[in-house]
């Protein structure tokens, strides 16, 4: 009886400390996944704000502005070559460059 | 002890009543051990309940309710760059209860927050009973921090989603705005409120919806604003509006309204200058409605191109006379018609249609119906009350009835895509096949309207020809159309509108650009008629945008 009394209590004692220590890692892990699930948020955040950031650059009117700046203008429809001319016209390049 | 039990047993009047009051002892001793009982089983009970009921988010216990967030889904041009996208901002609250001195915080805010009403915050923080007073939402962080380092008690601070525009006033009226609550208030954002959906956040969480695909070409766009732009400054006008769309499949590619809106600013939506002429309002067009009226003889048989018409004599219509604005003193044939837009002429080709005839046939384009888009709300038109002999003369050349310009576009898109009907949507289409359904003019129909507007651009004296760009076969229709005025019509004021497609010989996109009374300027000659300034437009818009769109020029000589 008594050694059955002591065998209970051992194991009462052990599964208390055995459930202590898990609780603390339960909570620890938790901890971690909100700290990632946080990280994440943050992460997503940035991406927005990088984004909207991107998107205030590239927009038209501040692209037409700089592009003209440079010199650039839309192209014009002469500028355009059917695909035999771009050909002749690479044909004549390379014998010009007597690579024929 | 003796002592005590002693005085208590002189007091006791009788020996017997010892046990009895031994057994009174223990029923009380007996219920105070049950009320302890049940008081601690109740502790354990509710310690239990709180321990299943765990809730992982802290909710904010207010006396007041806080207003739910939305986070809704980012809008994007139909190449995904971006137009639209909610951003974390802070808001700025204060708790009546715990603020200090009420004045010297109305007064510091100020400094940081110049627009705030004053006389409005200090009200609302002289109630006491109050926890929770909104001060600003949605603040830029660096003023956030000004009104952190102020350090005044009682004000805090709480991030919310706030919708952001990074390509700022660009197709604003297309886009529409938002309310404080981040929900859908016009625009492509009440649609994505009613159709697609937001999430209710009390966080700022952003949305996880894919974003919303627009049919809306942001270089395109941007194209037609800067022209419309120059078309305001230019020519003086009141306004502008214009269009860019998709013949085969409906999509709008750009469409603006001048004067434009910006959507981060969404106040000025109300206002009726601000409106966006290209859906929410309806006009009467002018001359581009002829378009649909010899359309529909060529389509009932009435009438060939080379039909002639007596176009001599002035028409009467009720109390009105139709003139010619430029009389030919000769009978014209029906092409002729339409490259010198002659009012009498149209006029005589309804009469010989009859009211039925021209009623049907604008009502089978979708002319006399309200139209549904996907994306914006069109208004419903204005169609004569009585189809008599005066309603169908005006209406041939497009007066006495008023229409929202989109709504005459895809009527006209559909007589230019071989009368397959053309339905416009501000959303991207993915699927490529064509539109099914019964043609509602024939194929001759079409090849001959697309022959007559290139004609009227190519022709010495057509209207048009300030609109042709070598190269890309330009085809379009004037419009000069009076605005109406107390009584009758304002003798100074147009609306001038150029309606083009190209290329012409398999019509792919079509434009349309109106200027709002526009004045009579050195370059035009003094003129405000549609030829000599919305042609113009139209042209240099074509130039800038067909190859972007990918409509490859012609040779020029072969193009003419």
């Amino acid at each position: 009886m008594r050694l059955l009394n002591v065998t209970a209590f051992f194991f009462a004692i052990t599964s208390a400390l055995l459930l202590y220590g898990l609780n603390y890692d339960t909570r620890r892990l938790e901890d971690e996944v909100q700290a990632k699930e946080h990280a994440a948020e943050l992460a997503r955040n940035d991406i927005a704000v990088l984004k909207a950031e991107r998107g205030n650059l590239a927009r038209p009117d501040r692209i037409d502005a700089l592009a003209r700046h440079l010199g650039l203008m839309p192209p014009r429809p002469e500028q355009y070559q059917t695909g035999r001319e771009v050909s002749e016209l690479n044909d004549r390049q390379e014998n010009a460059d007597g690579r024929r | 002890m003796a002592v005590v039990e002693g005085d208590a047993a002189i007091q006791r009047p009788r020996d017997g009543d010892v046990p009895r009051q031994r057994q009174t002892r223990r029923l009380t001793e007996t219920g105070v051990f049950a009320v302890l009982f049940f008081a601690f089983a109740e502790v354990a009970i509710q310690l239990v309940t709180l321990a299943l009921s765990h809730q992982p988010n802290v909710t904010l216990a207010l006396s007041e309710p806080v207003a739910t967030s939305f986070s809704r889904p980012d809008i994007v041009d139909r190449n995904g760059r971006l137009l639209a996208t909610d951003l974390q901002a802070p808001s700025i609250f204060a708790d009546p209860g715990v603020v200090l001195d009420r004045d010297e915080l109305v007064e510091k805010l100020i400094t940081v927050l110049p627009d705030l009403d004053a006389a409005d915050l200090r009200r609302a923080l002289s109630d006491r009973s109050r926890r929770f007073v909104w001060v600003r939402r949605g603040v830029s962080p660096k003023t956030a921090q000004m009104v952190h380092d102020l350090g005044l008690p009682g004000l805090s601070f709480r991030y919310e989603l706030k919708r952001a525009y990074p390509a700022g006033a660009l197709a604003g009226h297309v886009l529409g705005s938002v309310n404080v609550d981040n929900r859908g208030v016009n625009g492509i954002e009440k649609y994505i409120d009613d159709k697609i959906g937001v999430d209710p956040v009390h966080a700022a969480t952003l949305s996880t919806r894919a974003p919303v695909r627009l049919s809306l070409d942001i270089g395109v766009q941007h194209a037609l604003e800067d022209e419309l732009d120059d078309a305001v400054e230019h020519y003086e006008t009141d306004g502008a509006a214009g269009l860019v769309l998709n013949v085969k499949t409906g999509e709008v590619l750009a469409s603006a309204s001048l004067p434009r809106v910006d959507p981060a600013w969404p106040g000025k939506y109300l206002d009726e200058k601000h409106i966006d002429r290209m859906t929410g309002g309806t006009y009467e067009l002018g001359s581009v409605f002829k378009t649909l009226t010899i359309a529909m003889a060529f389509d009932e048989g009435l009438a060939k191109p080379e039909t002639i018409i007596d176009v001599r004599q002035p028409l009467e219509a009720g109390r009105f006379t139709v003139k010619d604005f430029h009389p030919a003193g000769r009978p014209l044939s029906v092409a002729e018609v339409f490259t010198h837009s002659s009012n009498v002429g149209a006029g005589m080709l309804a009469l010989q249609a009859g009211p039925e005839k021209l009623q049907g046939f604008l009502r089978k384009l979708g002319m006399l119906d309200p139209l549904n888009v996907a994306g914006a709300s069109v208004v419903a038109p204005q169609v004569p009350p009585a189809w008599n002999r005066a309603a169908t003369i005006t209406v041939s050349y497009g007066h006495g009835i008023a229409e929202a310009p989109l709504q005459f576009a895809a009527a006209a898109a559909t007589v230019l895509n071989g009368g397959k009907r053309v339905q416009p949507t501000f959303l991207r289409k993915f699927e490529t096949g064509e539109a099914v359904g019964k043609p509602l003019i024939t194929a001759t129909t079409s090849r001959q309207m697309a022959q007559l507007m290139r004609l009227n651009v190519t022709s010495p004296d057509g209207t048009g020809g300030q609109a042709d760009v070598p190269g890309y076969r330009v085809g379009g229709k004037t419009g000069t159309a009076d605005v109406p005025d107390r009584g009758g019509y304002a003798s100074k004021s147009v609306i001038s509108s150029f309606l083009a497609a190209f290329p012409m010989d398999d019509p792919q996109y079509l434009t349309f650009v109106i200027l709002f009374e526009p004045k009579g300027v050195a370059s035009t000659g003094g003129r405000h008629t549609a030829g000599t300034n919305a042609a113009p437009v139209t042209g240099r818009l074509i130039a800038r945008i067909a190859g972007e769109l990918g409509v490859a020029p012609m040779n020029t000589i072969a193009s003419q």
